[in-house]
């Protein structure tokens, strides 16, 4: 039967749980990762490679079932020819140069000689590491050795590229190209599955956020739409304004607001409360009434803050 | 320039003494290659023991014996022989004890760049050799010597203050030859485990180089019509000389002064290829 | 079924394979195992040609009967051994501060003979005989069936073909394979096929070279030596020990056990009933072998528990019959391969 086509757009993990003998990888996991850049996030021995790996056939599920755009992970002829996968393991295959590393495993695509040549050359400068493809990779920095990785990954121009932790031992120039590669490369409507450990950079590139911890998916989805999903922890506002003390004193009126910190430049306050969406009614009736409102912008929709309410502490880098 | 307050105090209290400091790589080597299995193994070493000292006991025990019917008596004797041939077993099962623990002597230090480590003390390369040395030593004598001068114990209690005065060379013999083949097996295993890295591959070379030893040592003979193949031949070197040390009159094929040569040989050898790797620094070429 | 495809990737995996056998430090033992008998047979010539010109010019002028020679005990008195053989065509004399050992040595014509004396006391002889063809391609097959084919080439193949798939596992770097559109099954074939290259041009390579060596005091044909039969033993001790040892890397963790199993299996062949002697290798190795070689009767008992000769079967049932024990290993290897992840933490 051949699959819908909304299957083949997604990466889909069906109640996939996997043990290392009594040891939990990842438990009941059920997603559906649609494209653009999708960032796992989670402490050490989350499960962020296990599901990196279950999604390679690197390891198998003990339970539940994976499809990559309609594909199992045990059909390698068809899955590796649209899924690259650049994993965290800094080993290379003995006396090779990038580009022999390169042409090597391309021509395992049972591609020719020219071809081949061709795509290798051109996933290095994608790198930037033209200058160094003819050097062997035993003499090559941390950061090249990231970015021969990676260039193998996307070398035969995958839908799907998967990255373990991809921008570590990479100088900010190159991760600001990287960055901005993957972005390129989701908005051709690709999957990028990344996992990193700097939240901000995951804030910074990410569409959707897969949250880990101890094996469980504690979240996914949208940050914003995340944030909202948790209502234990009230929302917090920053707000520049002209008079904060007397903003501060009108919106203490509201029930749903539980804390107003002035900031100590007088030149704004930080709120909490407990719905943002009454809040936000609030602030537009206050605008009214002669307090000149510069910004109002949101203080912990971001991965940093979601991290920290659902996981309760930074990751360990 | 600042001058910060000085809140860094060195440690003043008492040091382990510079002669024994070799024996803190002895413990933690022993506690971390001595586990469950090598306990077991260890243990099922003895066993062999056991039996032979039920052979001195039946030896000395005309009654038991007399109940199997037969002349026994006469057949069981305990001498040189005997103790060569206790020798012999134990120290094959130390052969193969020396093949599963003694790559993981030298080498995690190796792979984990650990040696500028132990260097960076005042620590010495000997220092460092001995210390590890001291592992197998203490682990192959538990199930060659020991039990053999147990047995010789027990035969002199059984036999008497005549036996043990015109056999005490014995006692001077299960220890020396044992302690010959525990000098040159350890010394291989450690030089083995300095320059093979993966475990697996240490064990098989050291299976490998009695193997191939005796393989090619006979190889030479047959081609060359000589008898100085024998010499790569450890466990014939080590059979000669033990021959010696035990009085006995076997034909081994090799003089036991070329055998002398050859252990003296194949220990330079192993100490040069040891010393070439344990050093404070790696050549990286 | 896609075979261009497979085909096309089996090339691209030897070819990967080949630099790492061939050119890598970590092999560089597998060719000192197969230079070792090369060197051995390159001795032997040097030593065959330079006694044969030595002794036909000055020893065997100075022959002594062989019943003269062979009269001689242990225990006998320097002087008198003079006195009844005559003056020997070689004498070498070590003293040192206690004692002194004196070597006499004598020919019958062919041989030699080599008296030891300790302290003017006979200790021992040697006899060295003259090399003869007959005598020698015994001495060959002997060499090649329970030394070369028994330890060199098993061992040669345990550091090829375990190096397959267990050594990328120590290197970390199987992965890369595993993450190609490859059929682990192609995979398999094709590492095996690099394997197979490796191990059997360099062991082949070692063979054909003794066979040289040995030939030239003689003057052999290509025939006489059954150098065809040799080489073709070879290859195929390389296909059987090959899938053996590339199996025991998909498997075990520490490949030394099941090696040591295998070496142990095979020396026991000839205790096996007929149905288990013909799941090993050596059997129809030494089925092939164009001499068939008794074991040595002074053998060290290390080398002898490796040494038992198997009843030979014909060779076309022999061949056969190694082909197929090397397909059924490979193809639980294929199965066991499909189950392979990596989790290189554990080895």
């Amino acid at each position: 039967m051949t699959p819908p086509p909304l299957e083949q757009s997604l990466i889909t993990f069906d109640n996939v749980s996997r043990f290392y003998g009594e040891v939990l990888g990842v438990n009941r996991v059920t997603l559906s990762i649609p494209p653009g850049i999708t960032s796992l996030v989670g402490p050490n021995g989350s499960g962020k490679t296990t599901l990196m790996n279950l999604m390679t056939a690197l390891v198998r599920p003990t339970r539940g079932s994976i499809r990559i755009l309609g594909i199992t992970p045990h059909q390698p002829e068809k899955l590796f020819a649209l899924l690259g996968y650049s994993t965290q393991f800094d080993a290379f295959p003995k006396g090779l140069t990038g580009f022999q590393f390169i042409y090597s495993f391309l021509r395992l695509f049972g591609k020719p000689h020219l071809e081949c040549e061709r795509l290798a050359s051109q996933a290095i400068e994608r790198v930037n590491l033209a200058e160094a493809a003819h050097r062997k990779i035993a003499g090559y920095s941390k950061g090249m050795r990231q970015r021969i990785k990676l260039a193998q990954a996307i070398a035969h121009d995958p839908r799907v590229l998967v990255l373990d932790e991809p921008l570590n031992g990479l100088d900010p120039l190159v991760r600001a190209e990287t960055i901005a590669m993957f972005r390129e490369l989701a908005n051709q409507g690709r999957h990028v599955i990344v996992s990193s450990h700097i939240l901000h950079e995951v804030d910074m590139i990410s569409d959707q956020v897969i949250l880990l911890s101890n094996g469980y998916v504690v979240a996914e989805g949208k940050i914003s739409g995340v944030r909202s999903e948790i209502r234990d922890q009230p929302m917090q506002v920053l707000i520049r304004c002209n008079r904060p003390s007397a903003l501060a004193a009108k919106v203490f009126d509201e029930d749903s607001v539980v804390e107003a910190r002035l900031h100590s430049d007088g030149g704004g306050l930080l709120i909490k409360t407990r719905d943002a969406d009454k809040f936000y009614r609030l602030l537009n009736h206050i605008a009214l009434n002669g307090i000149e409102i510069e910004t109002v912008a949101p203080a912990d929709d971001n991965v940093n803050s979601v991290y920290e309410y659902l996981i309760g502490e930074e990751p360990q880098k | 320039m600042a001058v910060y307050k000085r809140t860094y105090k060195s440690y003043d209290g008492p040091l382990t003494p510079a002669w024994s400091r070799w024996m803190i790589v002895t413990r933690f080597s022993y506690s971390r290659l001595v586990g469950f299995k090598t306990n077991l193994f260890l243990l099922a070493c003895l066993v062999p023991a056991v039996g032979f000292a039920a052979y001195i006991y039946l030896a000395h025990n005309a009654a038991v014996l007399k109940s199997f019917g037969g002349n026994f008596a006469s057949a069981l004797s305990i001498d040189g022989k005997f103790f060569f041939n206790f020798c012999t077993f134990q120290i094959g099962l130390a052969y193969l004890l020396v093949a599963f623990t003694g790559p993981a002597l030298v080498s995690p230090d190796v792979v984990n760049n650990a040696m500028p480590l132990y260097f960076c003390r005042p620590f010495s390369r000997s220092e460092y050799v001995a210390g590890k040395m001291a592992v197998l030593v203490y682990l192959l004598s538990l199930i060659t010597w020991v039990p053999a001068l147990v047995l010789f114990a027990l035969q002199s209690s059984l036999a008497g203050w005549e036996w043990t005065r015109a056999n005490f060379w014995i006692a001077g013999a299960v220890i020396l030859a044992p302690l010959i083949s525990i000098a040159i097996l350890s010394l291989i295993a450690m030089a083995v485990s300095a320059w093979i890295k993966w475990r697996a591959a240490a064990g098989a070379v050291i299976l490998g180089v009695f193997f191939l030893g005796a393989g090619f040592g006979s190889a030479i003979n047959a081609v060359m019509r000589t008898h100085y193949g024998s010499l790569i031949n450890l466990s014939q070197v080590l059979n000669t000389v033990w021959a010696g040390v035990f009085r006995q009159n076997l034909d081994t094929g090799l003089d036991v002064l070329d055998a002398w040569n050859a252990l003296a040989g194949a220990s330079l050898i192993c100490l040069w290829l040891l010393f070439k790797k344990v050093r404070a620094f790696e050549v990286v070429k | 079924m896609n075979w261009q495809l497979w085909l096309a990737q089996i090339r691209a995996v030897v070819r990967l394979e080949m630099r790492k056998t061939f050119l890598s430090r970590r092999g560089l033992w597998v060719y000192l195992l197969a230079a070792a008998p090369v060197l051995l047979f390159f001795g032997r010539t040097v030593d065959v040609m330079r006694s044969r010109e030595w002794f036909d010019t000055s020893v065997a002028p100075h022959a002594v009967s062989r019943a003269a020679l062979e009269s001689i005990q242990p225990g006998a008195n320097l002087e008198d051994v003079e006195a009844r053989l005559g003056e020997p065509y070689s004498r070498r004399v070590f003293q040192s501060r206690r004692h002194s050992q004196t070597w006499l040595s004598y020919t019958d014509g062919s041989n030699t003979y080599t008296f030891r004396f300790s302290d003017g006391t006979l200790e021992g002889v040697s006899t060295r005989d003259r090399a003869n063809f007959q005598d020698d391609a015994l001495i060959y097959a002997t060499f090649f069936q329970f030394f070369y084919l028994r330890l060199l080439i098993f061992f040669g193949c345990v550091g090829i073909f375990v190096n397959l798939f267990r050594g990328e596992m120590m290197n970390k770097s199987l992965h890369f394979y595993l993450l190609a559109p490859v059929r682990r099954e192609v995979l398999v074939a094709g590492k095996f096929v690099a394997g197979l290259i490796a191990a059997s041009v360099i062991f082949c390579t070692s063979t054909a070279l003794q066979l040289w060596m040995f030939s030239i005091p003689f003057h052999a044909t290509i025939e006489s030596l059954h150098a065809a039969n040799y080489i073709g033993v070879t290859a195929l001790a390389c296909l059987g020990y090959g899938s053996v040892f590339l199996a025991a890397g998909l498997i075990a963790v520490n490949p030394l056990l099941p090696a040591a199993i295998v070496l142990l299996w095979e020396a026991a062949n000839l205790f096996l009933p007929s149905a288990l002697k013909k799941i090993s290798i050596i059997f129809y190795l030494q089925s092939l072998c164009p001499v068939l070689a008794p074991p040595e009767k002074d053998m060290n008992p290390l080398l002898a528990l490796l040494v038992n000769s198997a009843e030979p079967t014909p060779a076309a049932l022999a061949i056969l019959g190694l082909l197929a024990v090397t397909a059924l290993v490979l193809t639980w290897s294929a199965f066991r391969a499909r189950k392979l992840e990596i989790n290189y933490s554990s080895d």
